[in-house]
């Protein structure tokens, strides 16, 4: 077992359900900066006309996660498939782990006193037995689908053989698990919607990156 | 729907026809619930129909400890597909809203001001009957008006339940009088859609290679299944989008292409599309030949008015060349090509003839009842109800009928308000009954709003929340939310046809009540005394009373306005429904919430983000053509264009599409889509050409207090175009008034390329004044504080946006 997310951004209508349902399904405390997802978004003009890019985002639940390193009581770890958690018991707000995330996916939830992020719905939805996170099932152009990269008879793997993707901050060295699906049928949008030094990659380009970084960290990982 | 009028005359004027009431019922316990125990009963999932907004999506809450925990999609609904936006998700902070209105109030202060008492339901009833020391009541007013019931005006919003009420002010009380978001939202392009090709349809955007999106703005003004259906497919992957708006919406974002067009210009472009068609012949002839009338006529018309691309181009700012492109491409995909036919469609003077140029457009590539154009569908069958209707000899027509060519049911918002405050009204109106609308926040010019509610007898309003419209009533009935209450069951008509419920989630909270509830009650206190009145003035009563008897007529003919309440709402729509599908289904359209014939075979999940509702070959794409000849439908060998120009007869007087509408000329409106140089107004130069929009985290100014919509837009800020707002020394989030001869209202600045010159914008719903919402007060600027109450001159539909503004930084 190994979770992760594609996403389909050039179809997100910057409608911010997911943002909404995130808080809903799992008690995220209100306030405009208390995120555990969001949708990015990116504005310019290119000769005076506008362009505006939407990136949904949230924890990419780095098999590399520098999050849990910094952490000094154990608070961030590893669950089961590689699901980056944050213990609101044991965290001490510290702040490392916000420090050391690069994609600024962690926020102080001050309910708990205690650092808060994504869990791709573990506890609510995927460990009892739910198949999609809140955010994928109340999207409506459908932009997330959460799977398996150990299943490579799964819907998620299938899709990254199918269709080209590319990582935020690859060169950070996290090995993210948020694949962005790469823009295929319209050059213009995927210029304008990606940086000039961003790697595209294929399935069996990232693979073993996923496999290196799975055989390091794995024995980590705690059943909770 | 069957209404059955049980005397001699109608009632002049439009009377609403939808019905409640009813016949008799098993005894069966709907709801089930002495079969679950506790337990059970605190935590479930039941299925229901959001109301967040007016798509009435399906939704399944979960309950934990008799909580509403959690709103998730309930995949099993075609119209919704599998999806719940964030105001539907956020719904359970409608539920929650601390400032809710928990009980029946009535006003002790100056109207206006705020203060009101807690009472009883039976106080608030008796209220409304016999009035208190600062207002007058139904009884007196009704006396003084010998019977006229026109003289009580009333007033609804967009919902499932709106007919409940109308039904029961129109059918049941007996006034003619009703507004409701019509004449501000949808009125024109309907209906120009109904006079043109028969009815409004539902374009097929999953199937559609090409769609043109002027003005509307589906991935921020969401509508289902239109958001889902074209986003995935734009860009390449299916459809080619062309957005024409004056500002880059997040649709122009994800479209193709994006033309910033004038503000009340589009249709000089829809005439010059139309010209390029007919000059290059690039029309569906078949089909023009056997399905359009009038085309003749209107290929004259067109030509020989020169609406080049060239004139189109002085007009609308868009180049001639990009015209010419577009209306090829167009004809080029066709028949799957449409002139998306817009919703809110309120913005100018010469909207009607817009509406009428853009379906005849569509129409013209044949992108009607057809895969990929503008489809009817079918809609499936419930069983009708019958009221008994009373007639009231004194209840006069409306009195809005002369403010334009044609004023139907649902009147002219501004012109009916209007003529009472400017004392045109040849009759008074003297008592407001408003249910889930906000008129002091959503009808054009707020000051002239107001004074209609200072100058009446009596205001009472039905809602959920402490609105501004709420604020001046003498009465308030609080309403629970849709999500503790049960609506009237409801069909869904499409290409995947399908019926769905609003059921009840948890009991009421407070002592709120379903507006069905709220009306029964209202029903029994008014019912006798109001009876009396007629006795003593309607000549047609007292002529029957003589024949019959008076307690035979009362019961006979309708005056017991308590007999439309006999049956509960659950009951009446177990009735129905089992009356069509039978008991079996109506236990599975329960537990699943939607049901369709053959559901069980069709319905599945395709993947874990995808169902399919009906299989391909048996969905309603063309519902009104016969069936094809074997040399043009050959198995996978389709002939499409030729498939789309087989005769079809469309809903029309004519059966037939309709170019040149005669009968409009004696009413005074172009029977052909003429452009007016004197309907455009223009925008001198210094000034700024208002318009006004709506975007995906807040519903008009009904979620204005939603703690949690809050968190994602706290206030609205007026769009300015960069290079202007440089220019007046603007910057990002500088305080600016904004003034019109309206009004004025300050707000914050948004510069960006995002709009073109000459134009601002900010989003409708925001700045309510009322301070008894505690999240909602007075963030940002109302809208409707500074557009003009014009009207066109068709429906006396609002123009929204036809109002030029001056800004200065404050």
């Amino acid at each position: 077992m190994n979770f992760a997310m594609a996403l389909d951004y050039q179809s997100c209508i910057n409608c911010k359900a997911c943002e909404i349902a995130c808080k809903e399904e799992n008690g995220v405390q209100l306030g405009a900066d208390k995120q555990r997802i969001w949708v990015g978004q990116r504005e310019s003009s290119i000769f005076g006309n506008p362009f505006v890019n939407y990136y949904p985002s949230q924890c990419n639940h780095c098999q590399d996660a520098p999050c849990v390193d910094v952490c000094p009581t154990g608070a961030s770890y590893f669950a089961e498939g590689g699901i980056v958690m944050a213990d609101k018991d044991k965290c001490i707000l510290c702040k490392g782990c916000m420090e050391a995330c690069p994609y600024d996916a962690r926020f102080v939830d001050d309910k708990f006193v205690a650092v808060d992020k994504c869990t791709f719905c573990y506890d609510t939805r995927i460990s009892q037995g739910e198949t999609t996170t809140a955010c994928q099932a109340t999207c409506p152009t459908k932009v997330r689908l959460f799977g398996d990269l150990d299943d490579e008879e799964g819907e998620l793997v299938k899709l990254l053989k199918r269709r080209k993707f590319f990582v935020l901050k690859e060169a950070e060295g996290t090995v993210p698990k948020l694949f962005y699906l790469f823009p295929e049928n319209d050059t213009h949008f995927a210029e304008n919607s990606i940086a000039h030094d961003t790697t595209i990659h294929t399935w069996e380009s990232f693979k073993p990156l996923i496999e290196k970084a799975k055989q390091k960290r794995e024995s980590q990982w705690i059943s909770i | 729907m069957k209404i059955e009028v049980s005397r001699r005359k109608f009632l002049q004027g439009s009377v609403a026809l939808t019905i409640f009431g009813g016949s008799t019922l098993s005894s069966m316990n709907l709801l089930g619930d002495h079969d679950l125990n506790r337990k059970e009963l605190l935590n479930k999932k039941v299925p229901t129909l959001c109301e967040m907004c007016v798509n009435k999506c399906a939704a399944i809450a979960h309950i934990q400890e008799g909580i509403v925990k959690k709103l998730d999609p309930n995949p099993r609904f075609p119209k919704s597909r599998n999806m719940l936006c964030p105001r539907g998700v956020a719904g359970i902070h409608a539920l929650y809203d601390p400032d809710r209105l928990k009980y029946p109030l009535v006003r002790v202060g100056k109207r206006g001001a705020g203060k009101f008492k807690r009472v009883t339901w039976d106080e608030a009833y008796h209220a409304i009957l016999h009035g208190t020391k600062e207002f007058k009541g139904l009884k007196q007013i009704l006396e003084e008006e010998r019977d006229n019931r026109s003289t009580i005006g009333y007033c609804a919003g967009e919902g499932m339940a709106e007919h409940t009420f109308k039904s029961f002010m129109a059918n049941k009380l007996g006034s003619t009088n009703f507004v409701n978001h019509a004449s501000i939202c949808l009125q024109t392009t309907v209906s120009a859609h109904a006079l043109t090709i028969g009815a409004y349809g539902q374009a097929d955007l999953t199937n559609a290679n090409y769609v043109i999106m002027a003005g509307a703005n589906r991935a921020e003004a969401i509508v289902t299944p239109d958001t889902m259906d074209i986003f995935k497919r734009t860009r390449g992957r299916g459809t080619t989008l062309i957005v024409i708006d004056p500002r880059y919406t997040n649709t122009a974002a994800l479209a193709d292409e994006w033309l910033g067009i004038k503000v009340g210009t589009d249709l000089a472009l829809v005439l010059a599309l139309t010209y390029i068609v007919i000059k290059e012949g690039l029309y569906n002839k078949k089909f023009v030949a056997q399905n359009v009338n009038g085309f003749d006529a209107y290929r004259e018309h067109i030509i020989s008015n020169h609406y080049t691309p060239e004139w189109a181009e002085g007009i609308t700012g868009i180049r001639a060349e990009k015209i010419v492109k577009i209306a090829r491409d167009f004809m080029a995909a066709s028949p799957r090509a449409i002139y998306y036919q817009g919703r809110r469609t309120t913005w100018g003077f010469q909207d009607f003839q817009l509406r009428r140029a853009t379906a005849i457009f569509t129409a013209l590539g044949a992108g009607i009842d057809v895969k990929g154009g503008i489809v009817f569908g079918k809609k499936l069958t419930l069983a009708s109800h019958t009221v008994n209707t009373p007639i009231y000899a004194n209840a006069l027509g409306r009195i809005d009928q002369d403010v334009a060519a044609i004023v139907g049911a649902n009147g002219s918002w501004i012109g009916w308000r209007n003529k009472i405050i400017e004392s045109k009204s040849p009759y008074p109106i003297r008592a407001m009954f408003t249910y889930k609308q906000n008129p002091m926040l959503s009808v054009p010019n707020v000051a002239k709003t107001k004074k209609l509610f200072e100058m009446m007898d009596l205001v009472v309003t039905i809602d959920t929340m402490p609105s501004d419209t709420v604020i001046m009533s003498d009465v308030i009935l609080p309403e629970c939310t849709y999500l503790e209450r049960e609506d009237p069951i409801k069909s869904f008509g499409g290409v995947e046809p399908s019926i769905a419920l609003r059921q009840k989630v948890i009991d009421p909270l407070y002592e709120s009540r379903p507006v069905f509830e709220i009306l029964k009650g209202l029903s029994h206190k008014l019912s006798r005394p109001l009876w009396e009145i007629t006795q003593k003035y309607d000549e047609d009563v007292i002529d029957e009373i003589k024949e019959r008897g008076e307690s035979t007529v009362y019961r006979e003919d309708g005056f017991d306005l308590t007999d439309a309440f006999s049956h509960s709402q659950e009951q009446i729509n177990q009735e129905c429904f089992t009356k069509e599908y039978g008991a079996e289904a109506y236990s599975k359209l329960r537990e699943g919430g939607v049901y369709y014939p053959n559901m069980e075979s069709y319905f599945k999940q395709i993947s874990s983000n995808e169902y399919e509702y009906y299989p391909d070959d048996k969905r309603y794409y063309s519902v009104l053509k016969e069936k094809p000849k074997s040399e043009i439908y050959s198995g996978d060998c389709v002939d499409e264009k030729e498939l789309a120009s087989m005769e079809g007869k469309v809903a029309t007087k004519s059966g037939k599409v309709e170019c040149n509408l005669a009968f409009l000329t004696k009413k005074g409106v172009d029977a052909m889509p003429t452009w007016r140089e004197e309907l455009y107004r223009d925008t001198p130069k210094g000034k700024f050409r208002f318009i006004t929009g709506r975007h995906a985290q807040f519903t008009q100014n009904a979620t204005t207090n939603n703690a949690m919509l809050l968190d994602l837009v706290r206030e609205n800020y007026v769009w300015i175009n960069k290079r202007q707002a440089d220019e007046l020394m603007i910057a990002h989030g500088d305080l600016v008034e904004i003034t019109s001869p309206t009004g004025s209202v300050t707000i914050k600045a948004y510069p960006t390329n995002k709009i073109i010159e000459d134009v601002v914008f900010y989003v409708h719903g925001f700045g309510a004044t009322s301070d008894a919402l505690t999240l909602g007060y007075r963030n940002g600027a109302s809208d409707n504080m500074i557009i003009a109450d014009d009207i066109e001159r068709v429906f006396g539909s609002a123009v929204m946006h036809e109002t030029n503004i001056e800004i200065k930084k404050v």
